[in-house]
């Protein structure tokens, strides 16, 4: 009794401080999102318009779209390199392996603005870095930044290059967290190296793969930072990167649409809901 | 023995290769950031370090207070640091390893307020600072952060398989209780994972631009982040001032999780020699 | 092991006390605001007033506590979500040429009129005056600099094409958008596609429409319409200086548009009189190469700021003072001189210092040139919903310019997607 005492004291920060900073933001935006306010001036009550508006409205669409083609781009090779880094990383005959796992983790260190900045500068149509390593090998230049899909691989790519190193950090904790001693039972019962892995690795890893997928599946839906400096606010060429937050922050902040940014909000979470209770099926059932 | 030097040859060879590529982007911000302007925008490009750094650098020195904000986020990212690793391992512990009513709802609830997107809650969050008369404080900045969502289901996450239950029975027949569990037992146990969600809040922290902007009101209270945006007037095009001031700002952190990392390598090292 | 958990204790007990202490161990905490100054914030944004001239200010009124808190970045937000959250709102502010997005609030913003701003109305531009003006004839903004426009143009390139090249010869010759668009035919053979007329298609529409003397909707605020003889002009003549390939494709604010510029791509555009300390910070290798004249079409305005003074604040008096002075048209002057921000005071346009020659424009005097302009931009009425109407066809007009959508199946739906929009 005692014990299970303290461990609600333990688990209660969160849940005070949520229900403190958490929850009246929760609520004033569900509240929100049933009226028309500009931000400033007097609410007045609105129905279900904002949600009728949301969902006939071809750019919000538009956005749920680009933001699941932006997530995919990104978060497949992501998390495919980081396995593969993890792994060799892991291997036991690495050297340096300090220099390295540092290496791989520094572009987390730089803020996204940083990266817009950077990014910006190797995708420029006309004096990037990429497109001079088009020209030096004979190839055409790309005007990547004015095309739809040379937006989105713009912006995937500054994704995969600042989470990659974080995430085989994450694997690579995990694969350190397995107990050698399983691997040397397994040994003397005779498993050879690949079995182990699958039987061993595979799903010793599986919490932290799990947690990966949620928290890429969750930081790609509400990707925002990166095309808004890298392409606008109005998301760049053919609104290719345009995504949800972008959209709900153009409507609230930029076209004064406080309410109806409210509900792209809430749509928004339900998207981020289902599609995290399918990953999560996914990845957790695999291996049961 | 050939086939295995063979490995670890390809091993290195992709270890180097995918860290040439990882390192690029910050040859190229350094690069930028010792050229002019009209350098910048050249093709074919500048591919060697130029002249104008400290030109560069002292523009931005000039106009905004570099040290002050350097001092002001370096507080505010320890705090809320210290802060976060402690609230959330203790929940993420609580969560991993114990049973208790309600665990599972609570936990799923947890996981759901991290799918709020923080641009919607802006509005309210601040009217909250307005009435609690947190503006223009760090409390603004410190209280709402030291403990989070993410931080907990991480901690959750490595503590299920990491720590072994024989431990945690062991430690019960000895007549622990949960605070000395987990202080006992947890903790050494979790400090690889510390040093990660430690390393990850802190560049979190210093890096976050939106809520500050809004938030802070006195320039002698800005972050580093809040103090560059300064430099960004209307009508601003001078580049290679904005490139040396993002440069200004990654370096501390560059620097700072080196020192981490040191720490970081470490406990790693120790948890091996354990087993 | 044992010392270990004693420095860990000590550092929460540390944050602890950190924390219910507020802090206020660390430096920046300041209690100096209890003598009996009048303490007064301003927000701006950096350059839009001149750091030297707030200086000064604080000089000018030895009564008044002026704290000049220059925002960065989201200017916007972070004065929306304070007017949202009333509370910790400045007492002055700047406000850009968005600021008829705040006129429904024009009741959070104290009427300049009552304060005394009539007495000094005859010192500046009319027009300018009036975008300060809500219908409901509140006077929520004081004019700061403006944005009269003119024809930037590459000297050396217009004369390499065959084309004049001396600003009197040009603004003759040139003198309408068809012409304007025969220049860029010219350029685009003489360069081989190398060299573009123009940066892109949202500076064409743009200048077409601001030449005109309506925008999209009635002083009543009811909406003109789709099929306003302007707006179709303008985005037919955007449409054809796409079909034309006339243009660069350059986004402005972007460091595209940038390299675009010093690189000698684009060899001209319609810009407001601020484009000159953006060009000349961006394409510092062209110097000497520019020169402006009067734009093709007529006189237009692009841009240009506001002060104004919040409800909230306790001395609105005071709060004026200051607002008048620092935009008094001495001090207009003096930050044409130190920021280029052009003065919304005719009375200093005669003044040497507006007539200088600058290098970066071969020795040209181009203030004369946008003084002319100032005095000349029609006057137009934009109402609230301006921005919002204005995106929606700039955005369209860009996937016509960048991914060759066709324009006959874009208009229909730019007029559907506008009409959606007055709906909600």
């Amino acid at each position: 009794m005692w014990e299970q005492r303290a461990l609600y004291v333990a688990i209660s920060p969160f849940y005070i401080l949520f229900a403190v900073f958490g929850l009246f933001p929760i609520g004033f935006s569900l509240y929100l999102a049933f009226h028309k306010w500009d931000g400033i001036g007097v609410m007045t009550y609105n129905g279900l318009n904002n949600f009728k508006y949301m969902l006939t409205d071809a750019e919000f669409w538009q956005a749920v779209g680009n933001t699941f083609m932006i997530w995919i781009y990104a978060t497949i090779p992501m998390l495919f390199f980081a396995l593969i880094i993890a792994f060799l990383l892991h291997a036991p005959f690495v050297k340096f392996r300090t220099l390295f796992r540092v290496g791989y983790f520094l572009p987390n260190v730089t803020s996204i603005v940083a990266v817009a900045i950077i990014f910006g500068a190797l995708f420029a149509n006309n004096y990037g870095f990429l497109n001079y390593l088009l020209q030096s090998v004979g190839l055409p230049v790309v005007e990547w930044l004015n095309a739809p899909w040379g937006i989105k691989v713009a912006i995937s790519s500054m994704v995969v290059w600042r989470w990659t190193g974080y995430n085989a950090v994450i694997y690579l904790a995990g694969l350190q967290s397995i107990p050698q001693t399983l691997y040397e039972a397994a040994k003397i019962d005779g498993a050879s190296g690949i079995q182990s892995f699958f039987r061993i690795t595979i799903p010793m890893l599986r919490p932290v793969i799990l947690f990966t997928v949620i928290t890429s599946t969750i930081g790609g839906m509400q990707l925002f930072t990166e095309p808004q400096i890298l392409v606008g606010n109005d998301g760049g060429a053919g609104a290719a990167g345009m995504t949800i937050v972008l959209y709900l922050y153009r409507e609230s902040f930029i076209n004064n649409y406080f309410g109806y940014g409210a509900a792209v909000g809430w749509g928004m979470f339900l998207i981020i809901a289902l599609f995290s209770i399918v990953n999560w099926k996914l990845v957790q059932g695999k291996s049961s | 023995m050939t086939s295995k030097s063979l490995k670890s040859l390809v091993l290195y060879i992709g270890l180097i290769g995918g860290m040439l590529i990882s390192m690029f982007p910050f040859y190229w911000l350094i690069v930028m950031s010792t050229r002019t302007t009209s350098d910048i925008y050249k093709f074919p490009p500048q591919l060697w370090f130029g002249s104008e750094l400290w030109n560069n650098v002292s523009r931005v020195l000039q106009q905004i207070d570099f040290w002050g904000a350097f001092m002001n986020t370096l507080f505010v990212s320890g705090l809320v640091t210290v802060l976060v690793l402690f609230f959330d391992s203790l929940a993420g512990f609580a969560f991993a390893k114990f049973e208790f009513p309600g665990k599972k709802w609570l936990f799923v609830l947890l996981l759901a307020t991290m799918m709020v997107p923080s641009q919607l809650s802006l509005v309210p969050s601040f009217v909250l600072m307005a009435t609690f008369g947190w503006v223009g404080s760090f409390k603004a900045l410190i209280i709402p952060g030291m403990v989070n969502a993410f931080g907990i289901f991480w901690i959750r996450q490595y503590a299920t398989e990491s720590i072994p239950n024989d431990l945690l029975d062991a430690g019960r027949i000895d007549g622990c209780n949960f605070f000395r569990l987990y202080w006992n037992v947890a903790l050494p146990i979790l400090r690889p994972a510390f040093a990660f969600l430690g390393a990850f809040t802190f560049i979190g922290v210093w890096n976050d631009y939106l809520w500050p902007l809004i938030v802070l009101t006195d320039a002698r209270k800005y972050t580093l982040q809040i103090a560059l945006s300064q430099l960004n007037g209307l009508y601003n095009t001078d580049y290679a001032m904005v490139i040396a001031g993002t440069l200004l700002a990654v370096i501390p952190l560059i620097v700072m999780f080196l020192f981490i990392s040191r720490q970081f390598i470490s406990d790693i090292a120790a948890g091996a020699v354990k087993d | 092991m044992i010392r270990r958990k004693r420095t860990c204790w000590t550092a929460i007990l540390l944050v602890c006390v950190m924390l219910v202490s507020g802090c206020s161990i660390w430096p920046g905490q300041n209690d100096s605001s209890s003598n009996k100054k009048v303490a007064l914030t301003l927000w701006y944004w950096n350059r839009s007033i001149d750091d030297k001239l707030i200086a000064k200010a604080k000089e000018k009124f030895p009564n008044i506590e002026l704290t000049a808190q220059k925002i960065g970045g989201d200017f916007k937000a972070k004065l929306k979500t304070t007017l949202a959250a009333r509370s910790g709102e400045p007492d002055i502010v700047a406000l850009n040429d968005w600021i008829m997005e705040l006129f429904p609030s024009e009741d959070r913003f104290y009427n300049l009129y009552d304060l005394g701003a009539g007495d000094v109305e005859d010192q500046y531009l009319d027009w300018k005056w009036k975008q300060g003006v809500t219908p409901g004839g509140q006077m929520i903004g004081f004019p700061m600099d403006t944005g009269p426009t003119a024809l930037f143009y590459r000297a050396d390139l217009f004369k390499e094409a065959g084309l004049p090249s001396e600003p009197e010869e040009v603004a003759r010759q040139i003198n309408n958008w068809d012409a304007y668009s025969a220049a860029g035919e010219k350029i685009k053979e003489k360069f081989g596609g190398k060299v573009f007329l123009t940066d892109n298609i949202g500076t064409v529409y743009n200048q077409v429409l601001s030449q005109g003397t309506e925008r999209y909707f009635r002083p009543d605020g009811s909406f003109i319409g789709m099929d306003s003889p302007l707006v179709k002009q303008s985005w037919d003549t955007a449409v054809s200086f796409k079909q034309k390939g006339l243009l660069a494709n350059a986004d402005g604010w972007t460091p595209g548009w940038n390299a675009a510029m010093n690189n000698g791509e684009i060899a001209s555009f319609v810009g407001a009189v601020w484009m000159k300390q953006v060009l000349q910070e961006a394409a510092p290798d062209t110097s000497g190469k520019w020169r402006v004249t009067r734009a093709p079409g007529g006189d237009g305005n692009n841009g240009g700021s506001f002060l104004s003074i919040l409800k909230s604040s306790k001395h609105p008096k005071e709060a004026f003072e200051v607002i008048q002075w620092l935009q008094s048209p001495d001090n207009q002057l003096e930050q044409y001189k130190t920021l280029n921000l052009f003065p919304s005071a005719p009375g200093v346009f005669d003044t040497p210092a507006m007539k200088e020659e600058e290098p970066f424009f071969g020795g040209q005097a181009t203030g004369p040139v946008f003084a002319e302009s100032a005095q000349h931009v029609p006057e137009a009425f934009f109402g609230e919903r301006y921005p919002s109407v204005h995106n929606i066809i700039t955005r369209r007009l860009n996937d016509i310019a960048k991914q060759n959508a066709n324009p006959e199946q874009v208009w229909p739906d730019t007029v559907h997607r506008v009409e959606r929009e007055l709906q909600r």
